[in-house]
């Protein structure tokens, strides 16, 4: 088969302030981050003739009203769209998305697809039900929710045999939050933009241990939007688009019960695809933007996708290698924990700021002379194995 | 025995099967007839070979910690009245993890790969919790 390397790429990015903006919309974030998308690329709207919404977890009517092409008829796209269809697989909805985005484009059965989150975590639902609804999800009824699990038992699951695994120090995870909170700090569409000490993450109280409360991400309003396209019509649009380049995945089970076995190695081939295909390998990326969730997803995958190694990602944070000016910058958004948790959008966030290395559109916190960035994301309790790379030359 | 206000597990016909030896203080699981794997969560076919032939065995119920946490903020609503509490993964001994409770135990001492047994807890009359204490022997 003939490599989709480079044949597809982001020319576009759409995002608004990640944040607490009771005033502002569901329907509202979703056109204002479509129209920047589109502003941003350079495109007409008529080009677009495939919409692809992501699921939102705030509010169930929004989110069929999304599957009913809303945003069709609130972007004037009715006259030259072809297909709505929403795209979920929680955390993960951007890769898939961006997967069937190329897929349309390079069978020849869409010219330019318009991916975008809306939701509303911070006030569109209020915190008890924010609460109920993480403790629910993605589990089993019948063999874990008596127990009392949730999502943050899962990210104490996570650190605590990490911890064991590894003798990663708990300052040296405290360290991540240090570090996210200063990519946020130069980001203007970021929650948390002031800086946090690892000392003061580590004198926070245990809400699930070894979890501290400044080990948590925060549950915010947010949306974002990209645009894919062909390569040749990227070339016509912006001589800097985010090509890319390769893609790779492992999909491997429902409940944490099941995944706490040894399916986060799947990190691992998921990434040697995405490499393969790019023709890369780790030692050429230039920023890596990882998911995050909790501070241990991020150190989990960056040793299993090979930018470092075993054991060694919460001494590469410790030593400020993943901050601004370090040699390999690490989710330069300040992702989930310091942009803020807008459900499936912190995997979008993720990407469109990938893309945005890439373009060369980060602003005060652009990484010098990106060629390749990689992104990961993962949805429900770690049921999926998301790899990207961007380049910005194929 | 008080009224239990905490989420009862879903009952089907498939689980039915396990949360009924539960109660009999015997933890179940199944294994395939065709192609031997341990199978649990239960399953309607099994996950290797996709047979039906699938059998319910007891368990010997020892294992070990793989992971746990210590909940005591952020629990889910119905359980924000019983914390601290600690919920864990266990490895069991016949080979296949279970999450349950670890009881009977200052939660000081836990730590990944401590020997555990099960200890049932009836909740109501018709279900019975298999938690899990540090082994005895």
């Amino acid at each position: 088969m003939e490599s989709i390397r480079g044949k597809t790429a982001i020319v576009g990015i759409g995002e608004v302030p990640t944040g607490i903006y009771p005033e502002r919309s569901f329907v509202e974030q979703a056109v204002a981050v479509s129209e920047a998308a589109i502003l941003d690329a350079g495109i007409g709207k008529d080009e677009i003739d495939t919409v692809i919404p992501i699921l939102a977890v705030a509010n169930p009517i929004d989110n069929a009203n999304m599957v009913c092409s809303w945003m069709v008829e609130e972007m004037g796209l009715g006259k030259t769209c072809k297909a709505n269809f929403v795209c979920g697989s929680g955390g993960s909805s951007s890769a898939n998305s961006l997967k069937t985005a190329m897929g349309l484009i390079l069978t020849g059965l869409s010219k330019a697809v318009l991916v975008v989150h809306s939701d509303r975590l911070g006030t569109g639902l209020d915190m008890g039900a924010a609460i109920a609804q993480f403790a629910v999800v993605s589990m089993s009824q019948e063999y874990e929710i008596p127990y009392g699990f949730s999502q943050l038992a899962l990210a104490g699951f996570l650190q605590q045999r990490y911890m064991y695994d590894t003798g990663t120090t708990e300052r040296q995870i405290a360290s991540v939050v240090e570090t996210l909170r200063k990519w946020a700090a130069l980001n203007p569409n970021a929650l948390l933009r002031e800086l946090r000490t690892a000392e003061e993450v580590l004198a926070s109280k245990m809400i699930s241990s070894p979890v501290r409360k400044r080990m948590m991400n925060k549950l915010a309003d947010g949306a974002s939007a990209f645009i894919v396209t062909s390569a040749e019509r990227a070339r016509e649009l912006t001589d800097r688009p985010a090509y890319v380049l390769g893609v790779g995945s492992r999909c491997t089970n429902f409940t944490a019960t099941e995944g706490q076995g040894d399916f986060y190695q799947n990190w691992t081939p998921a990434a040697d695809d995405a490499y393969a295909m790019a023709g890369i390998g780790p030692a050429d990326i230039d920023v890596a933007e990882l998911y995050d969730a909790f501070p241990t997803f991020i150190l989990i995958s960056m040793e299993l996708v090979g930018l470092c190694g075993k054991g060694e990602a919460g001494k590469f944070f410790e030593e400020g290698h993943a901050a601004p000016g370090g040699k390999l910058p690490v989710t330069t958004n300040g992702g989930m924990m310091a942009q803020g948790h807008t459900g499936a959008g912190g995997g979008v966030a993720v990407l469109v700021e990938a893309a945005r290395q890439v373009m060369g559109k980060a602003g005060e916190r652009q990484v010098p002379d990106v060629k390749y960035a990689l992104d990961t994301a993962s949805g429900g309790i770690g049921m999926d194995f998301h790899v990207g790379i961007l380049g910005n030359e194929v | 025995m008080d009224e239990y206000t905490l989420p009862l597990p879903l009952i089907t016909t498939l689980s039915k099967v396990f949360w009924d030896g539960c109660r009999e203080n015997k933890l179940l699981y199944q294994h395939c007839k065709d192609c031997g794997r341990v199978i649990f969560f239960p399953k309607h076919l099994c996950p290797d070979c996709m047979g039906h032939n699938l059998e319910w065995l007891e368990s010997q119920g020892k294992g070990r910690i793989d992971t746990f946490t210590v909940t005591y903020e952020g629990a889910p609503p119905a359980f924000m009245g019983v914390t601290p509490y600690c919920v864990a993964i266990i490895r069991m001994d016949e080979g296949y993890r279970m999450m349950s409770n670890i009881v009977e135990c200052d939660f000081d001492e836990l730590e990944c790969e401590m020997p555990v047994e099960v200890a049932f807890v009836p909740v109501t009359e018709e279900i019975t919790l298999p938690k899990f204490r540090p082994a005895r022997g």
